[in-house]
């Protein structure tokens, strides 16, 4: 397999009447690269993918796929894919007719369809099922039928819109991993469209966060969830503890942030914002609630928070402690559970520690789901 | 309480009856008097059974002439208002929202417009188009056919617009895009993907044209022109003299429903069991062909249509054997003996009267005849006084 | 090109675009509104041989509409007692059709909607089976049946009821019985398609909080199926109104029915404008009765037809 054709969003703006979907996007993806537009309902993520198959005409700006301009090119004529959110099998034919619909289009022989739907049957491993109607399968074969009718198109990239999302939990995160196994197999450029992280961070190479028709970060999972760029980014992309303050020292790349209701708290700049924040900038510092532990009691400085708990779970893999920081600030402390003895401290007063290099500043901003 | 329920119950079986009896009582009756010999449809008094009023019908020219023409305009109206109901049914879907009200006024109007009406502004549109463009009265603007489709067909579009919308509404528009996506052209997508989930909907909508078609006169009788179709004819026969034959074609009108409607529920019932199967079938048998044994065992429309085919069939089939010719003759016999009977009666009256006037005064009697008015039973060349008919029935 | 044609054409590609702008265009423009206002522009002309038309005696005028309601001029009557009186009973007939047929049809819609099974199926074929056949056979069954020698008369006079035959042609009984007949079908789906959408369950509720059926269907089910309801009487008004076979057929030779005035202008007198006239005014007055109706009892256009 080649390496793959890549995407390139040049100065990508789409708007509908007044209202502005896409906002100046530029984004570039490499070929063979499974990259996922991360966001929430109606950030525009849909929008692009649309954009990027051709039903939509950016309003400006450029699609470009392996480096052509694909101005005024229908869906039909494009190398790309779509995988829709609610499949659109077509529901009058046959799982092979369905698979091979664009040979038939292309006219091949009924001989040669066949075979090559044998062939993605068994790659999707539904053997056999072909002369059933995708009403006859479960939600998951429906879904690889799905992508075997994708695939059998050839595209040099295959776009997916939220095609999970109709799956219960265990058949989602069982599918994730088939997905991305195929996309390995096959070596074509995926462009995923998700508002489900833990799909964006074990599926992909590369991740765009979105958000209200802006792209705020693009950057590898890692990336994304440990320096995230924005506050939206930190608040989306899993559980996060925010703190609202100033900046009131900096010293290399790390900052004190005098917070307004936890004191002065030592924490990482992002490494987006490096050289962006001054003394005197409004910020926001982020602690992942795996990133605290309880301190000994007594202990101060920068780096420790007292709070008291309110109420505490048991999830399996944590015990989460929820505490209540002075002036009222909502804390959550994530602790591993290794099989030690834990204390039940409700209503106790307590002092949470963290690393200065695992907690992030980013310039204040909106946060997810305000 | 079980007392009242049980009042309910019985009045809404009275009542269906009554219904059903006025729905199909008519059509009942009126199939009965084609197989009666009297000139006159009618089912009582009952006389011969016959097949001649089928014959009958079919050596009329006209009735034939009007059949032609009236599938010739179902045709045409199917092909038109099918396809201008999809378009409009199409364009309600993704009409600019603020015009969707307006628009679908626009088009539901001729439903509720009477047929008159259009009939009579088709009429005279086209006649003005025709006048304007400098053609003459043969041209095919004021062709009998071309008007009758175009007039038909734009209120048969509503009605097939209104049985493709309710299709259309379940119809999922990202096929098309999954279509085009693949590489399909709008026409292809429209060919391979709507094109067929529109079927069923497209059949019935061309059903429903044909009958619709079929049976108007309120908006043909304007512009048939040349072209009578059987529904006009019908009309003049109706309106200046009625025959059994009408009744005869009635007849079989109703059969052809009667088959068509159990076909169709045949056929919704086989599929329902196929579909059933499949359910059932494990891959390695969808592998195969699908075979459901006894497929009608289970299926009563299909059992009644079969029952219905051997009936008429062998009915048909007697229908070429049997005569009534000795029936009617027998009738004739018994009529024109009864009748001498009667003369006779009246005679010796008569004589009674003119022998007693004769006694009296000797004035000749009055005869006085009960005849009631002028029965049309003109089939058998009103040598019979329809009051002997009347006897008979006693 | 305009920004919602070329959104159009994008959606639906050009060809096919085309095609079905083009239907839908000929079918609303060519078919529906340019005719009628056709007819419209021709009720307001004389009638004049064709050789005169668009000459100069080819001037708009009143004439036609005068005509309707003060009769031919210097008749030596004050008013067009003969049309008026017609134009009146076939408007107060219709409505009397359109009510009857409700009162019939509400049982039977609410009964076919309510239940389920085979024998629905059945009732559902045998409404409909009467409707696949022509109109005017339908009018013929009812005249056999209505005639004097008819099978209603023989069973009259046979069981002693009567002593001679009763003219139900005469009496408008065959043209009303006919009409309600006609129309069946047109009254009983509207109604039946909202019933059958009523959650059975609110019946249940209704009768086990106490109500009585008839207030059950006075509080409950009617105000449900109003759409259907208006629906269904609007279609059977409007075409009973409208309708010609069956008072051709059924009805009387002295009691005319308005469409059939219309047909004489149209066919025996040749007098187009004065028929367009006419046509105009029954289309013009039933269409304000229904608003009226429809405004009372608070329904919207985009009801009928579901």
């Amino acid at each position: 397999m080649s390496a793959g054709v890549g995407v390139d969003l040049e100065n990508l703006w789409i708007r509908f009447g007044d209202f502005v979907a896409v906002r100046d996007a530029n984004v570039n993806i490499k070929g063979g690269d499974f990259f996922s537009f991360l966001g929430p309902s109606g950030c525009g993520k849909t929008t692009i993918l649309r954009a990027v198959s051709g039903f939509l005409e950016p309003s400006e700006g450029n699609v470009l796929i392996g480096g052509n301009n694909m101005k005024g090119i229908g869906p039909n004529k494009r190398p790309t894919a779509l995988i829709f959110q609610n499949l659109a099998l077509f529901p009058l034919m046959k799982v092979w007719e369905n698979i091979t619909f664009s040979m038939e289009i292309a006219g091949a022989s009924a001989r040669d369809r066949r075979k090559r739907a044998d062939e993605l049957l068994d790659m999707i491993a539904l053997s056999g099922q072909g002369d059933k109607l995708p009403s006859e399968l479960s939600g998951g074969q429906r879904q690889r039928v799905a992508i075997a009718r994708a695939l059998c198109a050839e595209p040099d990239v295959l776009l997916l819109d939220e095609p999970l999302s109709a799956l219960d939990l265990k058949l989602r995160q069982h599918m994730r991993t088939e997905l991305r196994e195929i996309q390995k197999r096959v070596g074509i450029t995926f462009i995923y469209i998700t508002h489900d992280q833990g799909e964006a961070l074990t599926m992909s190479d590369d991740i765009a966060v979105m958000r209200a028709g802006v792209i705020d970060q693009i950057g590898d999972g890692k990336a994304i969830y440990n320096d995230p760029a924005t506050a939206f980014a930190a608040s989306f992309v899993g559980e996060n503890n925010v703190f609202r303050g100033k900046v009131s020292k900096l010293s290399g790349n790390e900052a004190l942030i005098s917070t307004n209701r936890s004191g002065d708290l030592l924490a990482r700049i992002s490494t987006a914002n490096h050289g962006k924040l001054k003394v005197g900038d409004d910020a926001m510092m982020f602690i992942r609630p795996e990133a605290l532990s309880l301190a000994t009691s007594g202990s101060t400085g920068d780096n420790f928070v007292t709070a008291k708990v309110t109420h505490e779970e048991f999830e399996g893999n944590t015990f989460n402690i929820f505490t209540e920081g002075d002036g009222g600030k909502e804390i959550k402390v994530s602790i591993p559970n290794l099989g030690q003895s834990f204390d039940d401290h409700t209503g106790q007063p307590i002092t949470l520690e963290y690393e200065a290099s695992n907690a992030v500043v980013v310039p204040a901003g909106e946060l997810a789901n305000e | 309480m079980m007392t009242s329920d049980k009042i309910i119950r019985v009045s809404i079986w009275v009542y269906l009856a009554i219904f059903f009896a006025y729905l199909l009582g008519p059509l009942l009756i009126m199939s009965l008097t084609a197989f009666n010999s009297p000139g006159f449809p009618r089912a009582t008094p009952w006389e011969c059974l016959t097949f001649d009023w089928f014959s009958a019908l079919f050596q009329d020219e006209r009735i034939l002439n009007g059949i032609k023409n009236s599938v010739l305009v179902g045709i045409g109206t199917i092909i038109l208002s099918v396809s201008m109901g999809l378009a409009g049914a199409l364009m309600l879907t993704q009409i600019w929202p603020k015009l969707r009200a307006t628009y679908y006024t626009i088009i539901i109007a001729p439903i509720l417009i009477p047929g008159v009406v259009i009939g009579i502004s088709t009429l005279v549109f086209w006649d003005r188009v025709n006048r304007m463009l400098g053609l003459g009265a043969d041209s095919f603007l004021s062709n009998g056919l071309f008007l009758t489709i175009i007039g038909q067909s734009t209120f048969i579009a509503s009605y097939c617009m209104l049985v493709l919308v309710a299709r259309l509404q379940r119809y999922d528009m990202t096929l098309t895009e999954a279509a085009l996506d693949l590489g399909a052209t709008h026409a292809q997508a429209f060919r391979k993907v709507l094109f067929p989930f529109m079927m069923p909907a497209i059949a019935s909508a061309s059903v429903l044209a044909f009958l619709a078609s079929f049976e108007n006169y309120n908006t043909t009788t304007f512009t048939f022109g040349e072209y009578p179709t059987l529904t006009i004819e019908l009309a003049q026969k109706v309106r200046y003299g009625i025959t059994p034959a009408i009744s005869a074609l009635a007849f079989m009108i109703v059969i052809l429903t009667v088959f068509a409607a159990l076909f169709n529920e045949a056929n919704i019932k086989r599929k329902e069991m196929v579909a059933e199967a499949r359910k059932d079938a494990t891959v390695g048998e969808l592998a195969g062909k699908i075979e459901v044994p006894g497929i009608l065992s289970r299926n009563t429309p299909a059992m009644l249509l079969i029952l219905l085919l051997v009936v008429t069939v062998s009915v048909i089939g007697s229908s070429f054997v049997y005569s009534p010719n000795q029936c009617i003759a027998d009738v004739h016999e018994q009529k024109r003996i009864e009748t001498e009977l009667r003369i006779q009666q009246l005679r010796d009256q008569r004589a009674k009267d003119a022998a007693e006037k004769a006694a009296k005064e000797g004035a000749a009697p009055v005869q006085k005849q009960t005849a009631p008015k002028a029965g049309n039973n003109s089939g058998f060349g009103g040598v019979f006084a329809p009051s002997t008919l009347d006897n008979s029935d006693n | 090109m305009p920004g919602f044609l070329k959104e159009y054409y994008k959606r639906n590609g050009t060809m096919m675009g085309s095609v079905m702008l083009g239907l839908v265009l000929f079918w609303t423009v060519g078919l529906i509104i340019l005719p009628q206002l056709s007819m419209l522009d021709f009720s307001f002309r004389p009638n004049l041989p064709p050789p005169e038309i668009g000459g100069p005696k080819d001037i708009y005028t009143l004439e036609n509409y005068k005509y309707l309601i003060f009769g031919p001029e210097g008749g030596g009557q004050d008013y067009n007692a003969v049309d008026l009186a017609v134009f009146y009973r076939t408007l107060v007939a219709a409505i009397f059709v359109t009510l009857f047929n409700l009162l019939l049809c509400y049982p039977i819609a609410y009964y076919l909607g309510q239940n389920k099974g085979n024998h629905i199926r059945i009732f559902a074929l045998m409404l409909i089976i009467p409707y696949w056949i022509n109109e005017i056979l339908r009018a013929f069954a009812l005249r056999i049946i209505f005639g004097e020698t008819g099978v209603l008369n023989t069973l009259l006079v046979g069981t002693g009821i009567f002593d001679t035959p009763f003219d139900f042609i005469r009496n408008d009984i065959a043209l009303y019985a006919g009409l309600g007949y006609a129309y069946i079908l047109l009254m009983i789906f509207p109604i039946y398609n909202v019933i059958e959408s009523l959650d059975h369950n609110q019946i249940e509720a209704a009768r086990d909080l106490g109500a009585p059926w008839w207030r059950i269907h006075w509080r409950v089910v009617i105000p449900y199926a109003k759409p259907g309801i208006s629906s269904g009487c609007t279609m059977v008004f409007m075409l009973s109104a409208g309708a010609l076979a069956a008072p051709q057929i059924l009805g009387g030779p002295s009691s005319l029915w308005f469409t059939q005035l219309i047909y004489q202008q149209f066919n025996d007198n040749s007098d187009w404008p004065q028929g367009a006239a006419y046509a105009i005014v029954l289309l013009v007055t039933c269409i304000l009765l229904v608003l009226a109706v429809m405004r009372l009892f608070k329904v919207n256009m985009g009801d009928i037809g579901k």
